[in-house]
């Protein structure tokens, strides 16, 4: 199972970063979902793999013997699951917003944050920016 | 008692959540608090400065089983420095934080930055850092984006993205560890590592932890997420994120490194190096490159980067020693220059150095002000960025590393550079007038900043100067902090309490 | 000294307070003080040697230690004595200027930053006060800072003898490797040994480049006359008489420690002649009477360093008595030359004429200065040249040395002449004034306008006169620069010796230049013009010009804005240092793939079959709708293959999430844009190959690591033995996330509130985008929304609510021993609320609840916290699990664990609800 998982884990990430290398938003957060669970999965496999022999104490009150399912990769995997999915929440959330106030769904369009340079011509338009930019911190 | 700087932050985001509409009470919040952190975090200092690493394991579930908490010197120095910054910020959001970000949360937000920089700080456990990592990711993309607007939204799309990359990296590599040593315990790891075999993994495992820290750390080639954003959101968010967040990432990779993978060196000091001296170059010519106030110090976050990697790739004492000192130094400076833009931009109106001018004229004070951190930053003596820079060069020449150290030579030039660039065009240069062509000076706005800004800004500047006056102690703490790293047995012991 | 310098550097700090007070006095008593100073320094000529240290910094070695030895003496003389003339006459020169107290305050900072650095035993705190004379001067060079040269000006003096003065700061670092010590004295017992040393050429280049760019020596000249824009008593002071002496100063001072060498004596003789030459060229091509000045400063800061290079006795005497000589004069003509430009209103040479009748006493002031700078008895400068031409004519190399000499001190002559005598003796300008303007209103100055200079060229005639005055002081220099013991007595009337001669030649051929000036003019301007043409100055532009382009290149290369490219570069950056790795340890990875390591279950190849497929459709799906199911899929496969693979917590948890996601995305989905396939076919190609190696890298790790058996865990292995024993809870992984190692889940919850103030945050604070800020819009009412629904839903809805609840609760408690716990309990709640939301409205679903999903939250966080913190209060680590003795009828075993459970729980129902219900009132129609 270990090396078809290895496999499952590689076509998850592959797919996660393809969808990351999308220039539409939207797609961005299909790959984000993707990773989380690629990277899940890899937290999973790195405990032993046993099955059917969940890591709980029969009532009876015996310790399980070894060769019960590792625990901790379980529970790690548990907090993880859950911190993703509140990230997950909030970028899908930004996303959205993103949309509704810039209205553009190509992250080439976005580039006004980064891309400037003192030897950049385009001064009105980056003028204008500026004066946007302003207006909204300290309104 | 160490687990306080852990649990405060927690209280007051709650209380502060619970006060969501009195905003002044959240203000209140936030200033005590921070200075009962303060305290906390001196008192915790102190006490590993005189007792050595303090250690607890949460729940009483002895090491490595439970969770352990540890506070070495480097990290009681770190702890210490981060709520200095805390406060900073903390009274200087007083006036320079608007109204609606308030009303939609900041304060909480803040106090719950700080509970995940302080846990980072204080774990000693792989997977509880990871946790402690989102915390403050998630609360800084919050703070980020707080606001919505357009460039912060844009910027702090890139910024959450590349994160979340960053965490997955971390988490995977988290997960291999596990399976090869069946621990989490740092402490513990540092014991089982090098036994691991084949050792050509645990390498590659080293490599994965690298470039997860390396893009929180912002390193090149993988900062690109720091200059998107950082001049986005308002200069008291930038000045926190600034003083705080890239620093966590190195600290990260100080503690991991050290415990985990000084065994690999061979391998990771040239690679380290290498990256270093090109992130301090890459990083100052992008400051060379800005115009605009804030985005010029967010590459110059980058630079200073490098050289404190450059100090941990040497891996002397002497050399993890300057780098601390360095982080420290760095930090400070850094905060006051984002916070003195934010006064800039109070007083003319704008970030642009093409529209700014003659404040020289207008606030001596203010320029003075400025010119402490700035120059300090630029490494000259006798400020704190000076030492800094001096011991980093005496360092990188005890190992003979000649070229490292003329690249930080040469960079430090640059700083100076782009730091008197700023100070012509913010200070010196008349400020332009609208008639004069196609760049309309911004309208004067109100000539008195108030009292909650000049506050942290003449704080800051002078601790800047005072650790260059009393370089000497602060380098040696750092180098017994060093020292610490560099044999970590005494660490160790303490955590597991001499377990076999 | 200690003293004397900090109680300069407070005064610096109080003189714009003092001027507050005194106004037109400041200039004066400010002067009283560097005047106490120059006294004390006079008090010690008698018995030079005077050590004093302090401890500052010893592990960095960096002590407050000063010598007071001839040399030092010298400097500090100068110092002091022509910076409280400066300060007199700048208060003159710069009357009513509104930078004036900036001006006192600044002064003095540069004036004891320069004490600092002549008096200093210590090379690093010799570095501290040299660099701090470099900003000191930045400050002054750009006093006028409204003009943009002299911006330009004050930033390129910088960052020239800032970058000399880094590279000076590694051979000190060096040399201080060397010799073990920053202490200058070490450095000069141990010379020897610096010189053996192999790293002594590396110390030698580094720190000649610091003195070569101080001393504006050849190619870094460029910088003084530009710094020319800085007021003249500034030039006067900084720029002639003091500062620029620094690497001269520097270059002596270490003469016996890296001098002597080949490359010592090879280097620096024909750098100081050069710069000598070239110096003067240019300056025969000057009007301007500063610039003038500033390139005989060049020429003679040249001269020195050649002495200093040549090393010899009689050398060193020759320098020591040039330093004063120069500094007199120079001084002195410098001040002159602002009062002129003061009173006639412009500094060109040409037209400028019979101002000695205008202007006596300033002429007075500026004749012996002029006959000292053309070396004519009985000033003090004869003097110098002598000596220097003895020392020439005892060096190697003589003739040319001789040659050069002699034809640049002819010039010097000249240009002594073209400053001087045109001015003032000259019946009238060469050109008439321009514009109508006319020097012969001019009008002598006040009396602190010629009284400095008056002094500083009355003292070098008296020193020419009766050189008895200075012998002791120039003995001492002389023997502090050889560091040996030598006595040599200064004389106006040496007898007839060839130096003699050589110096009327000198005289000779400078009165013939003078005379044919404006024959010759013309012809020096073309050279100067072709060196400047091909000068080291637009060297130095093209330098930055390019720098700047290079760092706007990389800078638009790296952060390019294109987030693909981002993530491109962070994929292969890990591929390829991994690689890299994996070929450095080939040997010691061994992939041992072992297919049958287990037997291959159907499920799990079905299982893994749906998520590979789900995947690869994923990636090409343009539908969104049909995406969200795929990505649905996905998810209850994985949760199905923890299922199987014992992790029955995992499984629960995994489907609530996954179906919380799925409303997410329900919710927002419409509001999305739809699926546009933005990349061209060969982007994508690209993209496609990345993203495989991505994913090809991470098959190839896990398949390497999870291969090798997984070690076995003694972690896990306590957790088994002791959840029951220690933790009352028999579901380990249950007990792990509430007890081991809770606090992982302390933090976990944190981030699912930050996370859902973020919502919060982005929802609110942008609904109203528009208007800066106003409050959340009004919630559209009920009825109309619920009209067009069915009338069952709510019912049933209504009625569901109270039973989710219990067995929410039920799941809750069980949590600790059977698979459930807080966080399903906590989602199972939270649905409760979603349905009747669904089924009524987001808003009934709000108010049906207690309190704000916000404040629910923070309770639930508040309960969490206290479990957390409560053991605390019993002196015990936080998180210490306490028990209630025996367990309760329904609730079973209670203790702080269950109760930090259930703040998990009330968390995660705040969050969800906090989320999904903000979304839902957003996506209402309106």
């Amino acid at each position: 199972m270990s090396v078809l998982l290895a496999a499952t884990v590689g076509v998850l990430f592959a797919a996660g970063l393809y969808m990351m290398l999308r220039r539409s938003l939207v797609k961005i957060l299909v790959g984000l979902l993707l990773l989380s669970h690629a990277v899940n999965l890899v937290l999973f496999a790195s405990g032993n793999l046993v099955p059917g022999r969940p890591p709980i104490i029969p009532a009876s009150g015996a310790p399980p013997a070894i060769g019960y399912a590792d625990s901790v990769p379980q529970a790690l995997i548990l907090t993880a699951i859950v911190i993703s999915f509140g990230v997950t929440a909030f970028a899908v959330v930004l996303v959205k917003q993103t949309n509704q106030v810039i209205g553009v769904d190509d992250l080439n369009e976005l580039r006004n944050t980064d891309a400037h340079t003192e030897m950049d011509a385009v001064f009105d338009l980056d003028e204008e920016l500026i004066e946007h930019c302003e207006e909204e911190e300290y309104p | 008692m160490i687990a306080l700087p852990l649990l405060l932050p927690l209280v007051f985001a709650v209380f502060s959540l619970l006060a969501w509409r009195l905003i002044n009470v959240q203000k209140v919040i936030a200033v005590l608090g921070s200075l009962v952190l303060l305290a906390v975090n001196l008192a915790i200092f102190l006490q590993v400065q005189q007792g050595g690493v303090l250690s607890i394991q949460v729940g009483r579930w002895t090491a490595p089983f439970g969770v352990s908490l540890v506070v070495d010197l480097l990290s009681a120095i770190l702890l210490l420095t981060a709520s200095l910054a805390a406060l900073a910020a903390a009274v200087f959001s007083l006036a320079g934080m608007d109204a609606p970000r308030l009303r939609w949360g900041y304060f909480p937000l803040f106090h719950f930055l700080m509970m995940g920089v302080n846990g980072a700080f204080i774990t000693g456990d792989l997977f509880n850092l990871y946790v402690w990592f989102e915390v403050m990711l998630m609360s800084s993309f919050v703070l980020m984006v707080l606001g919505s607007g357009r460039f912060q939204l844009e910027g702090g799309l890139k910024y959450v993205i590349l994160n979340l990359l960053s965490s997955m990296l971390f988490l995977s590599a988290i997960g291999l560890t596990y399976h090869f040593t069946g621990a989490l315990n740092l402490a513990d790891l540092a014991r089982r590592m090098p036994a691991v075999e084949p050792r050509g993994l645990t390498v590659l495992i080293g490599v994965l932890f690298m470039v997860g820290f390396g893009i929180k750390a912002a390193l090149f080639p993988l900062y690109f997420w720091l200059p998107a954003s950082y001049h986005t959101p308002p200069v008291t968010i930038a000045a926190l994120f600034s003083g705080l967040l890239s620093k966590v990432g190195f600290y990260a990779l100080l503690r991991v490194f050290s415990l985990l993978f000084s065994g690999q060196w061979e391998f990771f000091q040239p690679l380290l190096l290498a990256l270093a001296g090109l992130t301090m170059v890459s990083g100052v010519l992008g400051a060379a490159a800005q115009t605009d106030f804030r985005r010029l110090l967010s590459f110059h976050i980058i630079s200073q980067i490098g050289y404190l990697v450059m100090g941990l790739a040497l891996f002397s004492r002497e050399a993890i020693g300057a780098a601390i000192y360095f982080t420290v130094h760095v930090i400070f400076a850094k905060m006051a220059l984002f916070l003195i833009a934010g006064m800039v931009q109070t007083v003319s109106g704008s970030f642009d150095l093409r529209r700014l001018g003659g404040l020289y004229r207008r606030f001596p004070a203010l320029s003075l002000a400025f010119l402490v951190p700035a120059m300090a930053l630029a490494g000259l003596p006798p400020l704190s960025g000076f030492f800094a820079k001096l011991l980093l060069v005496i360092a990188g020449l005890q190992e003979s590393r000649y070229v490292i150290v003329a690249v930080a030579l040469f960079v430090s030039l640059l700083t100076l550079f782009s730091m008197t660039k700023i100070w012509n065009e913010v200070f010196w240069k008349l400020a332009p007038v609208s008639s004069a062509g196609k760049l309309p000076s911004a309208p004067p706005q109100n000539d008195a900043l108030p009292a909650a800004m000049w506050a942290p800004v003449v704080g800051l500047s002078v601790i800047v100067i005072l650790m260059g006056l009393f370089a000497d102690p602060l380098s040696e703490i750092a180098n017994r902090a060093a020292a610490s790293l560099l044999d970590p047995q005494g660490y160790i012991n303490v955590v597991l309490g001499g377990l076999p | 000294m200690l003293i004397w310098i900090g109680a300069g550097f407070f005064l610096a700090g109080l003189a714009p307070w003092l001027y507050r007070l005194l106004r037109d006095k400041t200039g004066l008593v400010l002067a009283l003080y560097p005047a106490a100073v120059f006294a004390f320094l006079l008090g010690q000529i008698s018995a030079p040697g005077r050590f004093e240290t302090t401890r500052w910094m010893p592990s960095l070695g960096l002590e407050l230690s000063f010598r007071l030895d001839g040399l030092a003496l010298l400097m500090a003389l100068l110092v002091t004595g022509i910076g409280a003339l400066v300060l007199v006459y700048g208060g003159a020169y710069l009357h009513g200027h509104p930078y004036l107290p900036r001006f006192y305050a600044l002064i003095l900072l540069f004036m004891f930053s320069m004490l600092g650095v002549v008096v200093s035993d210590n090379a690093l705190l010799l570095f501290i006060f040299w660099e701090l004379t470099s900003i000191s001067s930045f400050l002054l060079i750009g006093f006028e800072h409204d003009q943009a040269p002299a911006r330009a000006a004050a930033w390129q003096a910088l960052l020239i003898t800032g970058a000399g003065g880094l590279a000076m700061l590694a051979g000190f670092v060096l040399l201080s490797q060397i010799t073990g010590s920053w202490s200058l004295q070490v450095w000069l017992a141990n010379g020897a040994a610096v010189r053996a040393d192999p790293r002594y050429s590396a110390v030698f280049w580094l720190v000649l480049a610091g003195a070569a760019t101080k001393s504006a020596q050849f190619p870094f000249y460029f910088w003084l006359p530009n710094a020319m824009a800085a007021p003249t008593p500034v030039s006067a002071y900084l720029h002639s008489a003091t500062m620029v002496k620094a690497g001269v100063y520097l270059l002596a001072r270490l003469l016996p420690v890296l001098g002597g060498t080949a490359l010592w004596n090879g280097v620096i003789p024909v750098l100081g002649m050069l710069t000598l030459l070239v110096a003067m060229l240019l300056m025969a091509a000057q009007h301007d009477l500063k610039r003038l000045l500033a390139y005989s400063t060049i020429g003679a800061l040249g001269l020195m360093v050649a002495l200093v290079g040549l090393g010899s006795k009689i050398a060193a005497e020759a320098l020591v008595v040039t330093l004063l000589a120069h500094g007199l004069y120079k001084g002195a003509l410098f001040l002159v030359a602002g009062g002129i430009d003061h009173a006639a209103g412009t500094r060109d040479v040409r037209r400028l004429g019979g101002l000695a009748r205008l202007m006596p006493f300033t002429a007075a002031a500026a004749l012996p200065a002029v006959f000292s700078m053309a070396g004519v008895a009985p000033a003090l400068g004869f003097i110098a040249k002598e000596l220097v031409y003895e020392g020439a004519l005892a060096a190697q190399g003589r003739q040319a040395l001789m040659a050069g000499l002699i034809f640049s001190n002819a010039i010097m002559a000249a240009g002594a002449g073209w400053c001087g005598w045109l001015p003032f003796l000259h019946r009238k300008p060469r050109l008439a004034g321009d514009h109508g303007h006319d020097v012969s209103h001019a009008h002598e100055n006040t009396a602190d306008f010629w009284v400095p200079p008056l002094l500083l060229s009355a003292f070098s005639l008296l020193a020419g006169l009766f050189p008895g005055l200075v012998a002791p002081l120039m003995n001492a220099a002389a023997q502090a620069v050889l560091q040996q013991p030598l006595s040599f007595k200064l004389s106006l009337w040496h007898g007839f010796t060839p130096a003699l001669a050589f110096s009327l030649i000198t005289l000779a051929l400078g009165l013939l230049i003078y005379l044919t000036y404006w024959r010759i003019e013309p012809r020096a301007h073309a050279i100067s013009q072709r060196l400047r043409r091909y000068g080291p100055s637009e060297a130095y532009d093209s330098l930055i010009n390019n720098l700047k382009r290079l760092a706007a290149w990389q800078t638009r290369l790296f952060q390019s804005g294109y987030l693909r490219r981002y993530v491109m570069t962070i994929i292969l950056t890990t591929v390829l240092i991994s690689l890299w790795a994996a070929f450095r340890f080939a040997s010691e990875l061994s992939l041992k793939v072992n297919l049958t390591l287990e037997p291959l279950r159907f499920y799990d190849v079905i299982l893994v079959g749906i998520i590979i497929l789900a995947a690869l459709l994923v990636v090409r799906q343009r539908s969104r709708l049909a995406t969200i199911a795929l990505l649905g899929a996905i998810g209850y496969s994985i949760a199905l293959i923890y299922l199987f693979y014992s992790a029955p917590d995992l499984a629960m948890v995994q489907i609530a999430i996954e179906t919380l996601t799925v409303i997410l995305f329900v919710f927002v989905i419409y509001r999305l844009p739809l699926f546009t396939r933005l990349t061209s076919p060969p982007a994508r190609a690209l993209d496609v190959l990345i993203a495989g190696i991505g994913g090809a890298f991470m098959t190839c790790l896990m398949l390497l690591v999870t291969t090798n058996q997984a070690a076995p865990s003694a972690v896990s292995q306590y957790y088994a033995d002791n959840a029951l024993k220690l933790a009352n809870g028999r579901n380990i992984v249950n007990v792990i996330l509430v007890d081991f190692r809770g606090i992982d889940t302390l933090g976990e919850i944190s981030v699912l509130v930050i996370a859902a103030l973020g919502v919060l945050a982005l929802l609110g604070l942008s609904s109203n985008l528009g208007q800066t800020f106003a409050a959340p819009r009004p919630l559209p009412d009920l009825e109309v929304k619920s009209v067009q629904r069915s009338i069952i839903l709510p019912v049933a809805a209504r009625y569901l609510i109270p039973l989710l609840l219990v067995f929410s609760f039920f799941l809750l408690l069980r949590g600790h021993n059977e698979a459930g716990g807080g966080f399903v309990g906590g989602l199972v709640a939270a649905a409760s609320f979603m349905l009747y939301g669904i089924a009524v409205s987001p808003q009934a679903a709000l108010k049906l609840l207690p309190a704000q999903p916000r404040v629910v939250m923070a309770v639930g966080l508040l309960v969490a916290a206290c479990s957390v913190s409560l053991p605390l209060f019993f002196g015990q680590p936080i998180m210490t699990g306490f028990w209630l003795a025996r367990p309760l009828p329904v609730l079973g075993k209670l203790g702080t664990p269950v109760l930090f459970d259930l703040g998990v729980y009330l968390v995660v129902i705040g969050v969800t609800l906090q989320i999904l219900l903000n979304l839902a009132r957003e996506d209402a129609p309106r």
